[in-house]
């Protein structure tokens, strides 16, 4: 028996087209590729897979106008094109938007050739011919990790402003009143003592607790309900208490969605005058706000991950 | 000391630092510090969690970061302005991931966070462990003190 040409797709793609219907919304596509023959064969097994193509382009000129004009959520990127490459090209669209992923389809696939890409910041790698079944499921990947990072960043804030408000409470019976809170995109200056907290999972973050000595201290001696003996113990608590925080906060966020599977790591505590945090290029959110023992600044971020599917 | 966890963190500079056209790299002995050691300059701190759980906390002296950060960015930066302390966090950040590759060679599988950057003079900083390993790295004639503390390791 001979199975016609362009039958339905495996029931596996199908039900991933299925399942983005209902989780996603719809992906808008630009395929780069110098051959007019690939561009249509591409740009058929992504629109027949549901995806919406919505611009092409044959060359570095093009790849500008084109990706400034459509911005789209996705591109399928050649490696070898007349006067330029797929690497010059991804940088050119991560110069345009550097949230839009870059799928490269190439028949050259070699080692060096995948840790330039990688470099690069090319999401994922799949070799010519196209196989719809491949194509389909290194966009999934891709793209469901940026769905599910666009969901962290909406709920993360909230989530780690109240583990502070409940940490503090249970560990002092006293409350915090937030003052101000903004996106931090400079660089800010704090003093007294920050403890830093990494946080590991799909995608990495960190979280920074800063406030006076003078507030460290009594905090401490709060929550020791004794002066404490030195500045170790004063250490030790606020590093207690920041790893109360954050482990909380991520742990509500595991229960809302275990794909995020955060953890954090040990804390490490930071003692000085006049210590410049950067935010070392992605956005974190800051809050400052009000306790009996006075202010207290909460720094948070997570970063989506350069590269989500290569295996 | 478990000079197994230290040499990754060696195998990965060897690694980076050709990568970024910074060839002369070499590690200076070893030194067990306490939990909390002094740092001025700039601080990055890489958290690392999996089979085994910690930080690394690299140290580099303003003036050799500046010189590092210059030569990462062709000389667009002579300060520790922001471009600098990113392309520092960059490169921390791969060193780490590097390091975290050459753990998964070993058995051991850890992710790793995103780095936090301050930069202050004589700050204390505490870490978490009892003991810290420092790893002083020579790159150029720039050093980077990479200082490692992992939560269960005996280090003796």
């Amino acid at each position: 028996m001979v199975e016609a040409e362009g039958s339905s797709p495996p029931p596996t793609i199908k039900f991933a087209y299925i399942l983005r219907g209902y989780v996603m919304k719809n992906i808008r596509v630009v395929v780069v590729d110098d051959s007019a023959l690939s561009v249509a064969l591409i740009s058929e097994i992504l629109e027949r897979n549901g995806y919406e193509v919505v611009g092409s382009a044959g060359g570095l000129d093009e790849v500008k106008k084109v990706i400034k004009e459509t911005m789209p959520d996705l591109v399928t990127m050649d490696m070898t094109m007349p006067g330029t490459d797929g690497l010059e090209c991804t940088r050119a669209v991560h110069e345009i938007n550097k949230d839009i992923r870059v799928i490269v389809i190439s028949s050259m696939m070699d080692d060096e050739i995948v840790s330039q890409a990688k470099r690069n910041r090319v999401s994922g790698y799949i070799q010519k011919p196209v196989d719809d079944g491949d194509l389909v499921a290194i966009i999934e990947r891709v793209m469901s990790a940026e769905e599910l990072f666009t969901v962290l960043k909406s709920e993360y804030f909230e989530v780690f402003k109240e583990a502070l408000r409940d940490g503090l409470n249970r560990l002092t019976k006293t409350l915090i009143t937030y003052e101000e809170e903004f996106l931090c995109e400079s660089e800010y200056t704090t003093e007294g003592v920050a403890v830093m907290i990494g946080i590991i999972g799909e995608f990495p973050g960190k979280m920074l607790i800063s406030l006076s000595k003078s507030t460290a201290h009594v905090l401490t001696t709060t929550v020791l309900k004794r002066e404490p003996s030195g500045n170790d113990e004063i250490v030790e608590t606020m590093s207690e208490f920041a790893n109360i925080v954050a482990g909380n906060a991520c742990s509500v966020l595991n229960k809302r969605n275990r794909a995020y599977g955060l953890r954090v790591s040990p804390p490490s505590v930071l003692r000085g005058d006049n210590m410049k945090i950067s935010p070392l290029n992605y956005p974190t959110y800051t809050v400052i706000g009000e306790t009996v023992f006075g202010k207290m600044l909460m720094n948070v971020g997570f970063k989506r991950g350069e590269i989500d599917a290569w295996t | 000391m478990d000079v197994k966890n230290v040499a990754p963190f060696m195998a990965a500079f060897n690694v980076v630092m050709p990568l970024l056209g910074l060839k002369n790299v070499s590690k200076s002995d070893l030194q067990a510090k306490g939990k909390t050691f002094k740092g001025s300059g700039i601080i990055i701190i890489v958290g690392m969690v999996g089979d085994l759980k910690g930080n690394v906390v690299y140290v580099i002296e303003k003036e050799h970061a500046t010189k590092l950060a210059s030569f990462m960015t062709d000389n667009a930066t002579n300060s520790l302005d922001e471009m600098a302390k990113s392309a520092l966090g960059e490169l921390t950040n791969m060193i780490t991931a590097h390091a975290a590759t050459a753990f998964s060679a070993m058995n051991v599988f850890m992710k790793i966070s995103t780095p936090i950057c301050i930069e202050g003079d004589e700050i204390d900083i505490t870490m978490n462990a009892e003991k810290v390993i420092c790893l002083p790295m020579l790159v150029g004639d720039s050093v980077i003190d990479v200082n490692i503390s992992f939560e269960n390791i005996c280090a003796t």
